[in-house]
């Protein structure tokens, strides 16, 4: 296990090397499942949290592809989600008759992901497809369903704790960090 | 000069390991420059373009920071920008007495980053810097004015032709080539 080298954290989950090598993985199997069809693939990233997933993955995905942001806010400033999602900033592009593949950064509870999906679907995406870099399977408390020929991808699955870096944030700050970690949990608690 | 690996791309002008240089060179200096002082910096993409420039950049910032997006619409759907930009997706932070940078694909006339330079003074940003990943100042209409202690930085200059890749579109396509390349003009012509 790489020690962590900022003062916050108390230990690395992922390093950047592991988080490339997966990243590299999935972008291959999305390659592969995706190839051929038209119109090409939409990938739409759940900002801020996917950010850096988002730009990693679609790099490595050798498809035509158009890419899009979205917001979805449903986490307060602290570690818990209070559950009631709304889309704050939504599509810029039509994905009406597409293929939408939506890049999140972590999957926990399931209400972010499943308002999403309904919205895609509402929008006409023919599928919707979910790639998330971390899956909390214990956390969760909905059902997702995908649309069409949809497929699910994840990174890693990740332990019941609360995680930064690698695009994800507590009160806004470590999204920064290549690596994903562990805070302290005097930081938060 | 790479090869380019795509049918559509007529020449590589940056690989991705010429950008991902260029990128460590940037994020260094911008570590220098803004380190120390509260609250932390604030960087702003500018989606959907910037995208990958910004995931790469912000890795490579040893500082806290803050993250966030805008979305400003002016190019149409071809090559040449329509000049009238506007905010259609705002800022979710608040960056009311916080050093901000902007985080640009490509400044070319300077209308875009000229008004959401404002827009940001005009929600109380200290300084206002400007971080772009390609330059074209012989398309310069506007004079940029940063706001506060605002600094330039710029990853390359840019010829005056059309390129794509590396978040860069042409008819929202492209933006997932890991490197920067000019369109075959039989495309877009």
């Amino acid at each position: 296990m790489a020690s962590p080298s900022h003062p916050d954290i108390e230990r690395v989950l992922w390093t950047e090397d592991d988080i490339l090598g997966r990243v590299a993985e999935l972008a291959s199997q999305i390659s592969l499942d995706f190839e051929g069809g038209s119109p090409p693939l939409v990938v739409v990233g759940v900002a801020t949290g996917a950010f850096l997933f988002l730009a990693d993955i679609v790099k490595r995905i050798s498809l035509p592809l158009r890419v899009d942001f979205v917001r979805v806010e449903s986490y307060g400033s602290g570690t818990e989600s209070n559950g009631a999602p709304r889309i704050s900033s939504d599509l810029k592009l039509d994905v009406e008759g597409s293929r939408v593949l939506v890049v999140e950064d972590i999957v926990d509870t399931g209400h972010t992901l499943s308002a999403l999906i309904a919205h895609l679907r509402s929008k006409g995406a023919v599928s919707v497809s979910v790639c998330t870099f971390l899956d909390k399977p214990a956390r969760r408390k909905v059902r997702l369903e995908l649309v069409g020929e949809g497929k699910f991808y994840r990174g890693f699955e990740c332990p019941d704790c609360f995680v930064v870096g690698y695009g994800m944030d507590f009160n806004e700050l470590y999204r920064n960090l290549p690596y994903v970690g562990v805070l302290k949990p005097k930081l938060y608690s």
